[in-house]
């Protein structure tokens, strides 16, 4: 089945939930049941660049400058039209020296010129210059049209267009749109220009972002910019409106920038630490990490009851030994009873209580295991991530072999991907509550947090368990699941997203 | 544009030689390469009044509408310039570089940045360190590095 299916599933899933909430009260403001609401409008850039025209037309007509001028204002002030408006009529002139559209001190007369029209040379060539054969920007510098040409060449090569300067020695004032424009020869050098200058017009407006995903020239508007979810509707790719990254929610911006940071400088480490420390860690914690080693063998644990070896080939958490049916937990290697029950706790870090008088060394120490235990299930997760859209692809085969041999139809199956497709959208939230725990400070609110990815994380592992074994399940007990899964998810993220 | 880019060095050239600059002079010009000038930095501050610099300026096609490379071709203890000579001067970076700005400010600049070390953008952080804290340790290495490494300064 193709990918394209599979996001017909997804959005099916979104119809189905969305549909049961808004059967109880009529017109109910979608982001009080969805934290994750966001409304973005996924526009092309002939639609981009009427709503950008409209801005200038606006402008340039309540402050009457050219629509040039207009343009590099708004470009400049972040398209914030009332407080240029306000800014033009308090004092237009600091106004546009601010934007280097006018030199902070008036132009000097250029003595140049003065000498005598015939004598004039353009200090760039060096070679003598016919009055109507110069032209300068309003700091008065004056070039010949040639030089002109050739350094906004140079210039749009290099990647710039609103932010090309005049040629003057150690001069900011700004080149704007129509002064460049003219004095382009190649049409080809033109497009160039507006193309590079849209692009920076996007960059500068707050309303506006390009999608990220790759080849992609669709840009996402939002009325405001949070970090909220967003699904290009072209490419498909989602992402953060507001960092542009992967989407990461509870975590915010700047705490999943810190961890992403953290992990790629230390991730080696981690990975070796964790291959090549198992003995340390049973002599020194209570918990035994999983019995991992590096490269192929990552996904080998011991059987903890019977020591037999297992290799995970799925992404559930929840493991049985195929040999003394042992339930445990791939994370800690703990029995799966406990975890299951009313207070799961593998997901929760025990901080030493009595930390602030160890050494420096048991100190760093303490803060390098307390790093692993969130980097190891943050990475754990993401593997599951992965072993999941495995089983995706086994479930999409068992549905095709059953339609065929006359069992059901596809609609009849269609469950069996929701719930995988559920499955993921909670494994990921789930994989990114782990930067958010890490960077939390101790306190109820962390033991509330805690407390919901818990039980959010067991929740998942049943879910994921029972899409494994979805033949000896029933469709009523799955359904059933999918549920609390997605209400845990949505209790997480409405008590702990604030973004 | 080589023939326009050649006449402005030419020009160029002739008003530095007319300057009679102390501090830069034994320009040489190589006919096979017109694009690569030589010449001689002699400081006036110590630690480097001790000796004298070569360096190459290499203009690309498209000057004066791209800036001028500036290389080392003396070894110099200097915080702003690194073992291959490189130089770290703002006035010639992509970002700054102005059209109208003559090769004669540059070399001025570059006279100046080698009197005056600014060791907050430093491309040896390491002489930029003993540069700022421990001056006389950076003194007293820079004046060796330069008996023994340096040009002889012309006699007047």
């Amino acid at each position: 089945m193709s990918d394209e299916e599979m996001e017909f599933s997804d959005d099916d899933y979104d119809d189905y939930y969305g549909g049961e909430y808004d059967g109880d009260v009529d017109h109910v403001d979608p982001q009080k049941n969805d934290p994750e609401y966001f409304h973005v409008a996924c526009l092309t850039d002939t639609e981009v660049e009427r709503l950008l025209n409209e801005s200038v037309e606006q402008l340039s007509n309540s402050i009457q400058v050219t629509p040039s001028l207009a343009k590099l204002l708004l470009h400049m002030y972040n398209w914030n039209q009332i407080e240029i408006v306000a800014g033009y009529r308090q004092d237009c002139h600091k106004m546009l020296t601010s934007v280097h559209i006018k030199p902070a001190t008036p132009p000097q007369q250029m003595t140049n010129n003065q000498q005598g029209e015939s004598e004039a040379t353009c200090p760039v060539c060096l070679a003598p210059m016919s009055p109507d054969y110069a032209s300068h920007l309003t700091c008065g510098h004056t070039f010949c049209k040639d030089c002109w040409s050739m350094h906004f060449e140079v210039q749009i090569k290099q990647g710039m267009s609103t932010g090309i300067e005049c040629m003057g020695n150690s001069c900011q004032v700004l080149a704007p749109e129509d002064f460049v424009v003219p004095l382009l020869k190649r049409p080809r050098l033109k497009e160039k220009y507006q193309q590079y200058a849209f692009s920076d017009y996007v960059r500068s407006h707050p309303q506006l972002r390009f999608c990220p995903g790759p080849n992609c020239n669709i840009v996402i508007q939002a009325k405001e910019c949070r970090a909220k979810r967003v699904t290009c509707t072209a490419c498909k790719s989602q992402f953060c409106y507001k960092c542009g990254g992967d989407y990461h929610a509870p975590t915010d911006c700047e705490t999943i920038r810190c961890w992403l940071t953290k992990c790629a400088d230390d991730s080696e480490t981690a990975n070796y630490i964790s291959a090549h420390t198992k003995d340390v860690n049973i002599d020194s914690f209570q918990a035994v990490g999983p019995c991992k080693t590096v490269g192929e063998y990552e996904e080998i644990a011991y059987c903890p009851k019977c020591h037999i070896c297992i290799e995970k080939n799925g992404g559930c958490n929840h493991m049985q030994c195929f040999n003394c049916k042992h339930d445990f937990c791939w994370m800690c290697l703990g029995c799966w009873k406990t975890h299951g029950s009313e207070y799961y706790e593998c997901s929760r870090y025990k901080e030493n209580p009595n930390i602030a008088h160890e050494s420096a060394h048991a100190q760093a120490r303490e803060a390098l295991k307390k790093y692993l235990h969130y980097y190891e299930r943050w990475e754990n997760h993401s593997k599951s991530l992965k072993l999941e859209e495995e089983t995706l692809a086994k479930i999409r085969e068992r549905i095709q072999n059953k339609v065929m041999a006359g069992t059901g139809t596809w609609i009849d199956w269609q469950y069996l991907l929701d719930a995988a497709a559920l499955l993921a959208r909670c494994r990921y939230t789930l994989q990114n509550t782990y930067p958010f725990a890490y960077y939390l400070e101790s306190g109820p609110r962390k033991d509330l947090f805690e407390y919901q990815q818990a039980q959010l994380e067991a929740e998942i592992e049943n879910l994921s368990w029972k899409i494994e074994r979805a033949e000896m399940t029933d469709r009523g007990d799955l359904e059933n699941q999918m549920d609390i899964v997605e209400k845990r998810r949505t209790t997480l993220l409405t008590d702990f997203l604030q973004v | 544009m080589i023939l326009q880019c050649s006449r402005i060095r030419n020009q160029e050239l002739a008003d530095i030689r007319k300057s009679g600059i102390k501090s830069f002079r034994d320009i040489l010009v190589d006919e096979s390469n017109i694009l690569t000038w030589q010449g001689l930095i002699v400081p006036e501050n110590p630690p480097y009044n001790k000796g004298a610099f070569r360096i190459e300026v290499n203009f690309p096609a498209e000057y004066p509408f791209k800036p001028p490379k500036i290389n080392f071709k003396t070894k110099i203890y200097h915080p702003n310039v690194d073992e291959k000579g490189q130089v770290c001067l703002p006035i010639i970076s992509a970002e700054n570089w102005k059209p109208a700005t003559k090769t004669d400010q540059v070399i001025e600049a570059l006279i100046n940045l080698v009197n005056e070390p600014e060791p907050e953008h430093p491309l040896r952080a390491d002489l930029a360190e003993d540069y700022t804290k421990d001056r006389k340790k950076f003194m007293k290495n820079a004046e060796e590095f330069t008996k023994k490494n340096s040009e002889k300064r012309p006699a007047d």
